[in-house]
């Protein structure tokens, strides 16, 4: 049975989602159709924060446009990193006169279209900073590119944009910025590849005994193919390279990012988080905060990554700021 | 002549449009052996904006800046790269253009396409052809030259360095993924700019 996506047109797939999106959630955000962006209803007087990148990761980065959060989300094509002219755009309508704090997942569009956006905002006086997201251990490398940006740009938005919203200035939020993204670092893996919007065949193919680890969220292979297990298993595998890479030790706080890739029930994701409080407890390291759901994902992909932010008083309780965005609110 | 005013500028524009237009399956087979078939397809987008843009752009000035503005707005690594290297002719063009405004234009533009993309000559992209394009350009205007013989100068070279990126094996870009098996592809960055300094001269 080929997979079937509900679409009109999958060239305008981006462009219909964004201006239903908007419209689901008319006190909260508006859309500008061309360039292609979403904005926070009601501008604050503040530094502004602007995200952006392929699409296919909803929520991410337009669920996160609101009080607390971003004010500008920036989405590109599927998996592909929206353009420097629409970043510019999105960088000018977001500024109001503080800066504006860029948060970009590390791959190469994205960091080349932001990078030369933030120098043609330059230009025109317009101050910016880049936080660059790496938190992917799965192609942690000497060389090469380096871990990718995932999970961990959600805990990087939410802290930061509740720092913005107590004034922060541009230099302590790129300080924070990188602060967070040192203490987090994040795992996933699949239990069946995605398929692109338009075509009928997922991307890779898993035999019922094995699982793909080390994925990110597009749709690429892994780091490698690992045999199936109980939930306990995949969660351990997933959690000790993660607390080893952050060396984290009995007596911390750390938040914990349950994360779906797109189409992996609440059940199962919340049985991961039960299976990670165990693991992180028998090591005597308390989830102090935490928050399960399919957040940063890769189209229809079934699995899970785990994220672990080392927490301190300060994260934590930025953490617990008051948000309100369409796919974030507390 | 010695000096290209906005019609003549506006007319070479248009040469590469098309030429690279009647041209973009030959890019996209190169981007399809040689990197991830993207290419021409991007191209193609970038140069239909860059038509709408051109509407009414008569300056030198305002004929690169609508070019650049087109490919700024283009997916991929190499559109956003070829719009930083149209803007600095934009920012670099006086009216009439001359020798030593294009030696400093396309020096000016090979070197932000050179940072922005962290790719030296040899890396088999199309640096390879917009530095050897720009060194000629630099040579002709300290020898006076005027801006069609400069040019053609130009052409010749980044024709040149277009051609050498067949044999080598690609550093960075797209083709760096695929290794050996870009080797004898010429790179089809290199060759559009090729193809817009053998637009100059008609």
């Amino acid at each position: 049975m080929p997979v079937r996506a509900l679409l009109n047109d999958p060239d305008e797939l981006v462009a219909e989602a964004l201006d239903g999106f908007a419209r689901s959630h008319p006190g909260l955000v508006r859309a500008n159709a061309d360039p292609a962006y979403l904005i926070r209803a009601e501008p604050a007087d503040k530094v502004a924060l602007v995200s952006g990148g392929g699409s296919g990761h909803e929520p991410l980065h337009t669920g996160f446009v609101g009080t607390g959060m971003l004010d500008v989300a920036v989405p590109g094509a599927v998996f592909a990193s929206p353009t420097a002219y629409q970043v510019r755009a999105a960088i000018r309508a977001a500024d109001r006169g503080r800066g504006v704090l860029l948060v970009v997942k590390n791959y190469t569009g994205d960091l080349l279209n932001f990078g030369i956006a933030a120098e043609l905002a330059a230009e025109e006086g317009i101050e910016t900073r880049i936080a660059l997201v790496d938190d992917d251990l799965a192609t942690e490398s000497e060389d090469g590119p380096g871990r990718r940006g995932t999970a961990a740009v959600l805990a990087v938005e939410k802290i930061c944009g509740a720092a913005a919203e107590r004034g922060a200035d541009l230099e302590q939020l790129a300080e924070l910025a990188a602060r967070i993204t040192t203490s987090a670092r994040t795992l996933a893996l699949a239990t069946a590849a995605c398929t692109h919007p338009g075509e009928s065949r997922p991307s890779f193919e898993l035999e019922v005994d094995e699982v793909e680890f080390g994925v990110g969220i597009h749709g690429e292979h892994g780091i490698g193919r690992r045999p199936y297990g109980s939930a306990r298993e995949l969660t351990a595998a997933l959690a000790d390279p993660v607390l080893e890479s952050l060396g984290l030790t009995g007596g911390e706080e750390v938040l914990a990012i349950v994360n779906g890739l797109g189409a992996t029930h609440g059940l199962e994701l919340a049985t991961v988080a039960r299976e990670l409080h165990e693991h992180l407890a028998a090591r005597g390291i308390r989830i102090a905060r935490s928050l399960v759901g399919s957040y940063v994902t890769a189209l229809d992909m079934r699995g899970c990554s785990v994220t672990l932010l080392r927490l301190d008083p300060e994260l934590a309780e930025l953490w617990d700021a008051p948000v309100r965005t369409p796919a974030l609110t507390w | 002549m010695d000096a290209f005013g906005g019609a003549e500028v506006r007319a070479w524009i248009d040469r590469f449009i098309a030429n690279v237009l009647d041209r973009t399956g030959e890019l996209t087979e190169l981007d399809r052996r040689a990197g991830d078939g993207d290419y021409g397809t991007n191209l193609r987008s970038a140069l239909g904006r860059a038509r709408v843009n051109l509407e009414g752009a008569e300056d030198p000035a305002a004929v690169f800046t609508a070019v650049s503005e087109a490919f700024l707005n283009t997916g991929g690594t190499s559109g956003p790269l070829f719009g930083m290297w149209f803007r600095e002719f934009a920012k670099a063009f006086t009216e009439p253009v001359n020798g030593t405004n294009l030696a400093t234009a396309a020096g000016n533009a090979a070197a932000v396409v050179q940072r922005l993309g962290k790719a030296e000559v040899g890396h088999k992209t199309m640096v390879d052809a917009m530095v050897p394009a720009a060194q000629a350009l630099r040579a002709a205007a300290e020898r006076n030259a005027g801006p069609d013989q400069a040019l053609h100068e130009a052409a010749a070279a980044a024709r040149t360095g277009a051609e050498s990126t067949e044999q080598l094996l690609a550093r960075r870009g797209r083709a760096s993924y695929v290794g050996e098996h870009a080797r004898g592809v010429m790179d089809p960055g290199a060759l559009t700019v090729a193809m817009f300094f053998a637009a100059a001269n008609g």
